[in-house]
């Protein structure tokens, strides 16, 4: 056992052993989860659609999860948005908000005063995934 | 007197090695036939000699992959069980000579190489300061490891990628019925399989968990800039790798849905032809697609997030968890 730096010892502990030992539980956590996903796995594979054919197109095509929400956008956006072609407006969007969302940091600069802004980035992140998860069913069932 | 000994030691192996050369020399073919015409034909593979006629027996190179042949077990885990009691044993002798030579206690073995190695690398006390660095105490509450989950998925994706690219083929021709052989033939290939598409899965919410709770807590503000900045650059390559991955199966939903994701990049105004082609390799989805699909899911794109990891997680080491209000 290692003796604590008597610094940090009241809000504090050593990054070996004490924080890799609780980093190691998550891990181990995990490594069940996955072995458990792998009995499923051998139990019911992922499986396979027929092969891929150029000359069909599916009723439904949907891209992956992930990107749904933002093919749902595209889908319903009109045709033409404030002139521009719907499409390329609703990815320009989507690409501007990535763009903020990057350089973020650099817009919001000044250090929390209080909770109140915490709350408010709560509320909008909220707000954001019922959107987002609202689109993704809605591509989902349509 | 030390010399001599030396020297009779050294012959000493030199003979003993000779005649287990000269024995196995002589009694090679005759055992070789003795195995191939023994009940346990089949079981045992011997080096074949090209004076020696090939044994009576259907070759099945697969066998270790697919398990139909249940007998390759039973030796290695005889190999395995006896090799370890014999290499206890010739610890227990080095062991034992050692002590009595030297009239000293013995020193653990981990002890030995830990001192050997610090002796060639000095690297006891830099390493002792990065691994005995505080860590606050409010580093535990649950949501500080969404980030290091989303790492260690990442590990399993790693590994579980590089079992499936043992059997998999990135040809158009190919492609399905590789992953069918996966599926159906290859030893836990299903479970390989099941395991590195839920952890595709796991590893985007995850990403995504971890944004948001840096977001909420404020945790990007200066100086982490940077920190969101690797991470947003993160979440977009496990985007990427998820995008890249669904197409290699070659069915009807990763050929359709990969049309429509680059229909998606296509739509860009001004750049989208160009990002279209550059996806497609073309314009339409093709098996040069699948191609660079697998090129950038194999190489590019791990090797970029393998470079971001590093640098998000020096800065998180150097920098710190942010302190919550």
């Amino acid at each position: 056992m290692t003796t604590p730096n008597p610094e940090h010892e009241k809000d504090s502990v050593p990054f070996y052993p004490d924080h890799v030992k609780t980093e190691f539980y998550v891990a181990m956590g995990i490594v069940v989860l996955v072995i458990i996903v792998g009995i499923l796995g051998l139990m019911f594979p992922v499986g396979l659609q027929t092969p891929a054919d150029p000359l069909d197109t599916p009723l439904h095509v949907k891209p992956e999860w992930y990107f749904l929400f933002l093919y749902q956008i595209l889908k319903v956006i009109p045709p033409f948005v404030l002139g521009i072609e719907g499409t390329g407006f609703g990815v320009t969007v989507v690409l501007f908000a990535l763009v903020i969302a990057t350089l973020w940091p650099f817009l919001d600069r000044k250090e929390d005063a209080n909770k109140r802004t915490k709350w408010i980035r709560l509320i909008v992140v909220i707000l954001g995934v019922i959107i987002v998860i609202a689109l993704t069913i809605w591509g989902e069932v349509s | 007197m030390k010399k001599s000994r030396r020297v009779l030691s050294i012959g000493l192996i030199a003979l003993g090695l000779t005649a287990i050369l000269l024995v196995a020399l002589f009694t090679h073919g005759k055992a070789y036939q003795a195995i191939v015409s023994s009940p346990y034909a089949g079981v045992v593979s011997i080096m074949p000699s090209s004076e020696i006629p090939p044994p009576q027996q259907q070759p099945c190179l697969s066998c270790h992959i697919t398990g139909e042949m249940t007998n390759l077990w039973v030796p290695l885990a005889r190999w395995v069980i006896f090799g370890t009691f014999g290499l206890f044993f010739v610890f227990g002798l080095v062991r034992s000579a050692m002590v009595w030579r030297q009239r000293k206690p013995w020193k653990p073995l981990t002890a030995r190489v830990a001192k050997w190695v610090d002796d060639r690398y000095q690297i006891s006390d830099p390493l002792s300061k990065i691994l005995k660095k505080p860590v606050p105490k409010f580093a535990r509450y649950w949501w500080y490891c969404l980030g290091g989950i989303t790492a260690f998925l990442f590990v399993v994706q790693g590994i579980t990628g590089i079992m499936l690219a043992f059997y998999y083929k990135p040809t158009a021709a190919e492609a399905y019925a590789s992953i069918q052989f996966i599926e159906t033939e290859v030893r836990f290939g299903s479970a390989i399989r099941m395991i590195h598409h839920w952890s595709a899965n796991g590893m985007i919410v995850m990403c995504i968990a971890h944004m948001l709770r840096v977001f909420i807590m404020g945790a990007y503000k200066p100086p982490r800039e940077l920190n969101w900045v690797s991470g947003v650059l993160l979440l977009i390559l496990t985007l990427a790798f998820g995008f890249t991955g669904y197409l290699l199966p070659w069915d009807q939903r990763a050929f359709w849905a990969t049309t429509v994701g680059t229909q998606i990049a296509g739509a860009v105004p001004a750049v989208g032809d160009l990002a279209l082609i550059f996806l497609r390799v073309g314009w339409n989805v093709s098996e040069a697609t699948l191609g660079r699909f697998y090129g950038l899911h194999i190489i590019v794109i791990p090797l970029a997030t393998l470079a971001f990891m590093l640098a998000h997680f020096l800065m998180v080491r150097r920098l710190g968890v942010k302190k919550p209000l």
